[in-house]
């Protein structure tokens, strides 16, 4: 059975360059192919493509408010995320949305097969270690800038307590120093 | 095109889907893609390595952005000229490409035929960028690696063994970009960089 596949990417060399990763494998078909959001309602209702590769940041719509979209266009189409970032935040997002996962476009080719064979069969991707609500705010906090005991201050909780926080959130972002959470924080626009 | 020999590249991007895809459209057109890396230190390696006709190299890459690595390839493989394939098509930043010694600048909007074409064009020895200036920018080179690796959320002992340099000489360059960039601490360091632009975190693909 062969695996039929649309793609929806503004950058047209990436998308260009994944039809033909893709199409070079006998089980995918790539079906149609789009660089903007607003003509993913057009694809899904025409191609009907089992899953729709859905890059997440897109010129003019939301790659969130797409998956609304498809899902009320052509509910049996299955939309897989792919993201720059695979943030933690991204994929839950995306899956909360209706997404059956979001893949990073650091992965290999392999990954991203097994990932739209997986998608494909209905099931959905695990999704990878999420923050809590308290440790994005933590995090949030540390992105501008302010010290542990001010941060204890603001969030009514014990300078011991945000110390915990900060610890989990490096292990869980596997980042090791109070810079690189800085640089974190600033890139997924938590300031 | 038949009686010409293949035209040798070398891919950087850190995004792998990015390279295959890449990879697949130059293939496609006859081009040998003769090795892939997914940071600029890969880069320097592999163009070192193979010294390629043409590097097509991204911008916004761990542990030595696009910009360092094309100051850098002379230096490794004086023949090798560099395509900077970029996510975005800022005029500032075919400038500063220019400047550091790239031959052209695409960005990933560009149509594949585009991308064969100047491939093509820049291995013929055409130049599309203007190479004015002398690459000088208001912190060294040095002191962006630094930078960079301090983004990454590396620790001094780290980035000195990165760099190949003394604990001691990282602390200097770190200590200096404090001072020129106005800031007492390393996170605010990174704040400032970020909201000078001197850095790219990376910030398309945002979840608003």
């Amino acid at each position: 059975m062969t695996i039929r596949v649309a793609i929806v990417d503004d950058h047209r060399l990436v998308r260009e360059g994944l039809k033909r990763v893709l199409s070079a494998e006998s089980e995918f078909v790539v079906v149609a192919e789009a660089g903007r959001g607003g003509d993913v309602q057009a694809i899904v209702v025409d191609h009907a493509p089992d899953v729709l590769l859905l890059d997440i940041a897109l010129p003019d719509i939301d790659g969130l408010t797409v998956i609304d979209q498809v899902l009320k266009k052509a509910p049996e189409t299955r939309v897989l995320m792919l993201s720059m970032h695979a943030e933690p935040e991204y994929s839950t997002a995306a899956v909360a949305r209706g997404a059956y996962g979001l893949v990073g476009k650091s992965v290999s080719a392999e990954t991203l097969f097994d990932a739209i064979r997986t998608v494909a069969s209905g099931e959905k991707l695990p999704l990878e270690r999420t923050l809590s609500s308290r440790e994005r705010e933590v995090l949030k906090l540390i992105t501008n800038g302010r010290a542990n005991g001010e941060i204890a201050v603001t969030l009514g909780i014990r300078p011991k307590t945000v110390e915990g926080h900060c610890e989990r959130l490096m292990r869980k972002l596997d980042i090791h120093t109070r810079a690189g959470l800085v640089a974190h924080g600033r890139r997924i626009g938590l300031q | 095109m038949v009686n010409m020999m293949p035209i040798r590249v070398v891919v950087a991007d850190d995004h792998a889907l990015v390279r295959s895809g890449v990879r697949a459209l130059l293939a496609a057109s006859g081009v040998d893609v003769v090795a892939e890396a997914k940071d600029g230190r890969e880069l320097l390696s592999r163009v070192r390595e193979h010294v390629p006709e043409i590097a097509l190299v991204d911008l916004s890459m761990p542990l030595l952005d696009g910009f360092e690595a094309t100051r850098r390839i002379p230096s490794v493989s004086p023949g090798t000229r560099v395509i900077v394939l970029s996510m975005h098509g800022d005029e500032r930043y075919a400038e500063r490409a220019g400047r550091l010694g790239a031959w052209a600048f695409l960005t990933k909007d560009e149509a594949p035929d585009r991308l064969i074409d100047v491939v093509r064009r820049v291995a013929a020895g055409e130049r599309l960028l203007a190479s004015d200036g002398d690459g000088s920018e208001p912190l060294s080179p040095r002191e962006r690696e630094v930078l960079q690796l301090i983004a990454e959320g590396k620790k001094n002992a780290e980035i000195a063994s990165l760099m190949h340099r003394s604990v001691h000489t990282v602390r200097n360059h770190r200590a200096r970009l404090m001072r020129k960039l106005g800031v007492r601490t390393a996170p605010a360091l990174i704040a400032e960089a970020d909201a000078r632009e001197l850095i790219d975190l990376g910030a398309s693909g945002r979840v608003a």
